[in-house]
């Protein structure tokens, strides 16, 4: 019996639809199996983690923060990935979003917040997309690779940050503690009253809209369409790519660098390492999972975020390690990959008995 | 009188005929590959239709055809790359069914491509005999002994301890035969073998082949080269339109001409009768344009004309067309396009007055293969579908609804990708987006390369048309091209313009093919 797999001439159409909720599925079974190893009961497991996530007021509000770091990140990386350009940096932006805007809040801590709200945003945005436009014209003037470019600058942005909250940032009453002082009032993020949920949640609306805009409706979104798909084609059509690159380096580092800026402002109220929470490489899942669409994106980041808030509810009810998220949020990527190649192609099984009767017919 | 004269510019090369063919042929000795009815479809082309070929041991059989026959395709599917709709293959007179390539060769067919597939790093008896090493331990001296004896038998000159990746690519090609032979193939095909090699390499390639068929080996060779079938071949089978229309013993076929007949239908040139335009101003100006490969370059190019490019590929035709078309800045010398300076005109590019460029690389320079035609139609039209910073994609989508219906693309569908479409289709909305724009002066490279017939005669005519309102650059390698379309023809060897001639000068004209190779009386 033999398996052969046949390219489709286009994908199918429903596939999406289906394959992201089968690769879903598997994972979670995955994760129960993970948890029946380890003497754990599965379907409690998947209970605890469901309810951590989405099973209340107060756990939906924490996914909802949660999913707009994510989001930002995860929006600007696929405007990197839609030209092609494999930015793997959202988390070093994010970063030096978070230090520029940290640099706003303590340099003006009397300016009022209608002032110092959009200086931070302007700070944030400005310091994360500099951070970007570093690979971006390492990239463009000599050739280098932005793969490694931005894994590397990850690292310094993260040890820049940690530099500084080590040091010359560090609250003289902290007890020690690498943590900035507490930003003044006017720099929080006015609150939704009644809930947690923060002018983040606004600031994403506005992102996603405008990105959708951009990608569908301009020329230049249009330019940088082309750009990813025919690179030669583009320099063809007279194309800048050098600024396209550019630019989208740029806006990826802007909205990454909001969302450290949020993460800093709406969870903190300081600047301190634990900020660093990985959402940087979660986007990249995120985009792909999304395929860059950025409706698409939202309804991944929430599920991702959710992810991450059950995990730690899984944590403390099971005592389960802290890696699990992670394990359960590569599975759900490899898992969905896997899938899309599954709507590419057509599958037929032949048995040996039918292809010796039609050999012997004929 | 078209014919006549490319009979006197390019006197047909003289390939020694054949005394007699290789192995004495005898007609009730099985063939070791029978290919009965053969059908392959892709989508709504069938590429094969009903072709039944016996391939005998010791014979050299030519599978001729133009550009998009089925030949490719007929040996994908002996090789077993593709699976035939219908139909079978009969190895020794059994059915077969290969689902790989791996299968192919097992059976003892293999096939030279017009792309090597060597791993350039390694030694030409490690290529040879990858993958069948015997054991654990790699012996590199037996294995060069080898590959030296095989090499050896068949005539087919090479270093078994060479790198690959020093070789020329005749050596390389050698090194794909050898590969084969050293898996005991009985069946060998060559997919334009001669494509890649100098004219020496292709006689001693033709050496070896006649030895490989002396010893009992079965050769298929395609090509769409006239003599070379009939230096080679022992038989010679026509495909056109993915049939078989003619099989024939080459003792059969007494001329080139004939043969050209069979194999196109009709007569070969094209009469397309180009009506006389009016010449307007200069649209192209080189004056002394030096560097880059290029010497000392000077042409003017009316509105109304057609200027074609000839010679031998790679004696600076690229450099002058990316220096023209903006993509390289000239070093030396004047580039005046619609009257204005080079930098002026590239810094600044205006709507109306515009130079088209329709690019020799359909697929990776003129469109993005994964974007559909809409997408695609934009790519040089952008600027007339902007309005601020937003881009008018309903109007876009009816223009490339017009454009794709004016210039008959199949499908007519403006959603489908770009790499879904022919390559005579793919060329029709190159053309069609070019001239969207009225342009003042064209840059066609090798327009209708690798197009059959119909698609070559399309594109022609647009290219005659559109002389009414631009002055057009023609670069080709294809002399009946640049005869049929051209006033003028500038021939042009290592990266100078060594004459410019009038097609109606049929006295110069006849130098042609001396002026190509650099002769000048």
């Amino acid at each position: 019996m033999r398996l052969y797999a046949i390219r489709r001439q286009e994908p199918l159409k429903w596939g999406s639809c289906l394959v992201f909720p089968a690769a879903l599925a598997f994972s979670l079974a995955f994760c129960c199996l993970l948890l029946a190893i380890q003497g754990k009961p599965p379907l409690t497991g998947l209970a605890s983690l469901f309810a951590g996530a989405f099973g209340s007021h107060h756990a939906l509000q924490d996914t909802l923060l949660k999913a707009v770091p994510i989001f930002l990140c995860a929006l600007g990386v696929a405007v990197a990935f839609r030209m092609q350009i494999w930015n793997i940096g959202a988390e070093g932006q994010y970063a030096l979003g978070a230090v520029g805007a940290t640099w706003a809040a303590l340099a003006f801590p009397d300016a009022p917040r209608p002032v110092l709200i959009p200086l931070m945003l302007l700070s944030g945005g400005l310091a994360g997309g500099m951070w970007a436009l570093i690979p971006a014209l390492l990239k463009v003037r000599l050739r280098v690779n932005e793969i490694i470019s931005t894994l590397m600058l990850n690292y310094i942005g993260i040890n820049f940050l940690d530099w500084l909250v080590y040091g010359a940032w560090k609250d003289p009453a902290s007890f020690g503690f690498p943590m900035t002082a507490r930003f003044s009032p006017s720099a929080l993020f006015p609150r939704l009253p009644g809930t947690r949920l923060h002018l983040g949640l606004a600031l994403c609306a506005l992102a996603g809209v405008a990105v959708w805009l951009w990608l569908s409706r301009t020329r230049l979104g249009y330019e940088v369409k082309a750009a990813g798909s025919g690179p030669r084609a583009s320099v063809y059509a007279r194309m800048d790519y050098g600024f396209l690159v550019c630019l989208v380096m740029a806006v990826c580092g802007v909205l990454a660098g909001t969302a450290g800026l949020t993460e800093t402002v709406a969870s903190a109220g300081r600047l301190q390492p634990s900020i660093m929470a990985g959402y940087g490489y979660t986007a990249i899942v995120v985009a792909w999972l999304a395929r860059l669409n950025p409706l698409s994106i939202a309804v991944a980041a929430f599920l991702l975020a959710g992810l991450r808030v059950g995990v730690e509810n899984l944590q403390l009810s099971l005592q389960v390690p802290a890696a699990f998220g992670g394990i359960l949020e590569g599975c759900i990527l490899l898992s969905v990959l896997a899938g899309q190649f599954v709507t590419g192609f057509r599958f037929r099984v032949e048995r040996d008995e039918g292809r010796a009767e039609t050999e012997g017919a004929a | 009188m078209l014919r006549r004269l490319l009979d006197r510019i390019l006197p047909p090369r003289v390939f020694e005929e054949r005394p007699e063919p290789t192995a004495v042929f005898e007609a009730s000795r099985p063939p070791v590959v029978r290919l009965e009815r053969i059908v392959k479809r892709f989508g709504a082309v069938t590429a094969n239709r009903d072709i039944t070929l016996d391939i005998h041991a010791g014979r050299i059989l030519a599978l001729l055809g133009e550009n998009g026959a089925g030949k490719s395709t007929l040996m994908s599917i002996l090789s077993g790359r593709y699976h035939p709709d219908e139909g079978r293959i009969l190895v020794d007179g059994e059915p077969t069914r290969f689902s790989s390539s791996r299968d192919a060769i097992r059976a003892g067919i293999g096939m030279v491509y017009q792309h090597f597939m060597l791993v350039p790093t390694m030694t030409v008896a490690q290529n040879v005999l990858l993958g069948q090493e015997g054991g654990f331990l790699l012996a590199p001296r037996a294995m060069e002994a080898r590959v030296d004896a095989l090499a050896q038998r068949y005539g087919l000159e090479i270093r078994a301890s060479a790198r690959v990746a020093e070789l020329s690519m005749g050596e390389r090609q050698r090194v794909e035969i050898l590969r084969l032979l050293a898996r005991n193939s009985r069946v060998l095909i060559f997919d334009e073998p001669t494509a890649v090699l100098t004219e020496p390499e292709a006689g001693k390639l033709f050496d070896a082949l006649r030895r490989m068929a002396s010893q009992e080996k079965a050769i298929v060779f395609i090509s769409h080269k006239l003599e070379e079938v009939l230096s080679i071949a022992d038989e010679i089978a026509i495909l056109r339109r993915g049939a078989v229309v003619d099989r024939m013993p080459r003792t059969d076929v007494s001329s080139k001409s004939e043969l050209a007949e069979r194999m196109v239908g009709r007569g070969i040139a094209l009469q397309m009768g180009r009506e006389p335009a009016a010449r307007g101003e200069v649209v192209l100006e080189l004056e002394g344009l030096s560097g880059n490969g290029l010497e000392d370059l000077s042409l003017d190019v009316r509105r109304g004309e057609i200027v074609a490019v000839v010679g031998v590929a790679g004696n600076g035709q690229k450099q002058l067309v990316e220096t023209v078309t903006g993509l390289v800045p000239p070093e030396e010398g004047v580039v005046r396009i619609l009257g204005r300076e080079w930098r002026d005109f590239y810094a600044q590019p205006r709507w109306e007055e515009t130079l088209a460029y329709i690019p020799e690389d359909r697929l990776g320079l003129a469109t993005c293969p994964e974007l559909d035609m809409v997408d695609n139609v934009l790519l040089t039209t952008r600027q007339g579908f902007s309005r601020g910073v937003f881009l008018e994609r309903g109007r876009a989508a009816q223009t490339t609804t017009r454009l794709v219906e004016e210039h008959n693309v199949q499908p007519a569908r403006p959603r489908t990708q770009a790499g879904k479409l022919s390559g005579g289709n793919l060329q029709k909305l190159v053309i069609a987006r070019e001239f969207f724009r009225r342009p003042k002066i064209i840059v066609a490279e090798q327009p209708t390369q690798g197009l059959d017939i119909a698609a070559t005669e399309e594109v022609w005519k647009s290219l005659l048309a559109a002389r009414q309102g631009a002055g057009i650059l023609l670069v080709t390698g294809d002399l009946t091209e640049a005869l049929e379309l051209a006033d003028r023809v500038a021939v042009m060897y290592r990266g100078r313009f060594i004459d410019v001639i009038a097609t109606d000068d049929e006295e110069r004209l006849a130098s042609l093919g001396l002026l190509m190779a650099g002769v000048k009386e």
